[in-house]
């Protein structure tokens, strides 16, 4: 492997990574502070990829789709924490998997009726369309920068709001005891809400984000949602730092390992999985 | 009484001699009997999940693949173009997939709870990697089975697997035993303590018992049948492909013990009849029936959390 080539892998390992820190963000902030394993996760991102392309095709802009989605995503996010997931709080991880199944097969379903099954492509937005030359032949597009950056913007932003807000605050508070929470007077079934339409925004504009990279077909939700499991239990559940970390590692094993092993290359995460699970059963960073 | 339940008594004195009848009266419609097979073969399957969830506490997402790797170990072990013996490879198979199970069972059950949810999922994942991507195995399409085996056992061939009815009555026959089996391991000494580690792991640890060993052995058993029910799938279909491994396999069978009953083992029949048919009957009226088979899980865990045997139990039950 030449350095150039090294260097592409590396930009696009972590690239890859930074995206799936966004999702798998959402998905360990809704366990570490609720509770609910959220199977329909990765339905999430998926409605994002399509919301991103309807609104494009119909607004011509990306940014404005961009916005559009995001905002749907959270009111869909209020609107299934009200309904269902609320009545699942006292309830054992089966029933949560049964019901996010449940959710799972319902979007599949609107998303076959909305969209219909034919693979989709969202363009680049024209502003971040260029790209930047390597060598004489080899370049590297700007949009994939673009995200990495974007990703990396969102992971501050979290880290600030998580650490220095009193959203934060409630929310570190809601992980730790929530019957104290209550005690302290503030209204926990509120923040519950919040914290869950705030995790399928962040899947959702995960999904926006990577349309223009990309096709957009049935599926591509349960794809990710595998890989962001491998994540989190790399990362240990609940554990924002550890979903960091736990997705760098594995967008780089990814990246590399299709290069370096091809015929192991759909496996090797699930190989690293493996191998730190028998060093920490409980992840890396499990509180 | 190995049925110690009266509703249990009533749904085997109801559902066995009418599905002992079933061909005669569709004699001429194989598509049924089929269909029927196919049934018999995913409740083996369900009833191996019910009894590792339901019974032991150990939730898996990751059940398919062993499903799966029934069909897989026999392509992988058997000749391509001879016939071998049907009981000699349901052994192999089920040694294979036992001791692939104890493995795998030896780091899945250092976790308990969501861990052990989304760890059974991605090793799962990963064997459906394995065979979508392995050129060998036919990759996406997987692997036809040209010659399906020969059943003689001392010399005695009772069943002839070309010809469907023999093959349903095979599998029938199976399900009737794994059901048995099931009861009788729930009714000894072993059972009574896999009861007790349901209930409270620190306690039976506390009792002086191994409770990791204990779970070992479940999932291996359930994992064990769980190929034997791939297996059964790979010979009635003549062929086996990734799709059986996939986690919407397990997903729909843990849908299916649910909706008849968690734990209730004989209610995987009852669960994967009514979801079969179900799904039969929806996948006739609209082309968007996986809208209302999701609508129907979240109702179902909603309201109607004890399944079709718990809700059975609460109406013919005496109360004690």
């Amino acid at each position: 492997m030449t350095t150039t080539l090294f260097i592409v892998q590396l930009i696009n390992g972590l690239q890859y990574g930074l995206l799936l820190f966004l999702i798998a963000s959402g998905l360990t902030l809704v366990f570490g502070v609720m509770g609910i394993l959220n199977l329909a996760h990765g339905s999430m991102f998926m409605i994002g990829a399509y919301l991103a392309w309807y609104f494009v095709e119909h607004t011509g802009s990306f940014g404005v789709s961009a916005v559009v989605s995001a905002i749907i995503a959270l009111l869909l996010g209020i609107l299934i924490e009200r309904t269902l997931i609320r009545h699942l709080y006292r309830r054992n991880h089966l029933d949560q998997v049964l019901l996010t199944i449940g959710m799972i097969f319902v979007f599949n379903a609107l998303q076959s009726i909305l969209w219909g099954n034919d693979p989709l492509g969202v363009a680049v937005p024209e502003l971040l369309s260029s790209s930047i030359p390597l060598t004489d032949i080899l370049e590297y597009p700007v949009y994939r920068i673009f995200v990495a950056i974007f990703c990396v913007f969102i992971a501050i932003v979290m880290y600030y709001t998580i650490n220095k807000t009193r959203l934060g605050m409630l929310i570190r508070a809601g992980e730790s005891n929530r019957e104290m929470v209550e005690c302290l007077g503030i209204d926990i079934s509120r923040l519950y809400t919040v914290v869950f339409a705030i995790g399928v925004m962040l899947a959702a504009v995960a999904g926006v984000i990577a349309a223009p990279m990309t096709s957009i077909v049935p599926g591509m939700g349960e794809h990710i949602l595998i890989a962001c499991f491998v994540v989190v239990v790399i990362g240990g559940m609940g554990s924002i730092k550890g979903a960091f970390i736990g997705a760098l590692l594995v967008g780089l094993v990814d990246t590399f390992a299709s290069v370096l092993v091809p015929q192991l290359s759909s496996m090797m995460i699930y190989i690293l999985m493996a191998f730190i699970l028998l060093l920490k059963p409980q992840g890396l960073f499990s509180s | 009484m190995l049925f110690n339940k009266r509703t249990e008594r009533l749904f085997i004195w109801i559902f066995f001699p009418l599905a002992l009848m079933m061909p005669l009266f569709l004699e001429q419609n194989t598509f049924y009997v089929s269909k029927l097979t196919t049934v018999m073969i995913f409740s083996l399957f369900v009833m191996s999940l019910d009894y590792l969830v339901g019974r032991c506490g150990l939730i898996t997402l990751g059940h398919a693949m062993f499903y799966g790797l029934g069909g897989y170990i026999f392509v992988m072990i058997a000749p391509e173009y001879e016939a071998v013996n049907f009981w000699l490879y349901t052994l192999y198979i089920c040694s294979i997939a036992a001791a692939i199970a104890l493995l795998i069972g030896l780091l899945v059950l250092r976790t308990s709870g969501i861990y052990m949810i989304m760890i059974t999922l991605a090793f799962a994942q990963m064997a459906f990697y394995y065979f979508s991507d392995s050129i060998e195995f036919g990759g996406n399409d997987g692997v036809f089975i040209y010659v399906k085996p020969e059943t003689s056992l001392f010399g005695l061939s009772l069943f002839d697997l070309d010809n469907p009815i023999h093959f349903y009555y095979l599998c029938l026959l199976s399900l009737f035993n794994t059901m048995a089996f099931f009861k009788i391991i729930m009714r000894s000494r072993f059972g009574r303590v896999m009861d007790a580690i349901h209930e409270n792991p620190d306690r039976t640890v506390a009792l002086g018992y191994n409770v990791f060993f204990f779970k070992l052995i479940s999932y291996t058993i359930a994992s064990a049948l769980g190929a034997y029910a791939g297996y059964l799938f790979t010979l009635q279909y003549g062929f086996v492909n990734p799709s059986m491994l996939s986690w919407t396999t397990s997903g729909t069978a843990l849908v299916m013990s649910i909706l008849g009953g968690m734990g209730s083992i004989y209610g995987a029949i009852l669960g994967t009849l009514v979801y079969e048919g179900l799904h039969y009957s929806l996948e006739h009226l609209t082309e968007h029936w996986l809208l209302f088979m999701g609508a129907l899980i979240i109702l179902m865990v909603m309201v109607f959390k004890d399944g079709i045997a718990g809700y059975l139990e609460k109406l013919l039950e005496k109360r004690s």
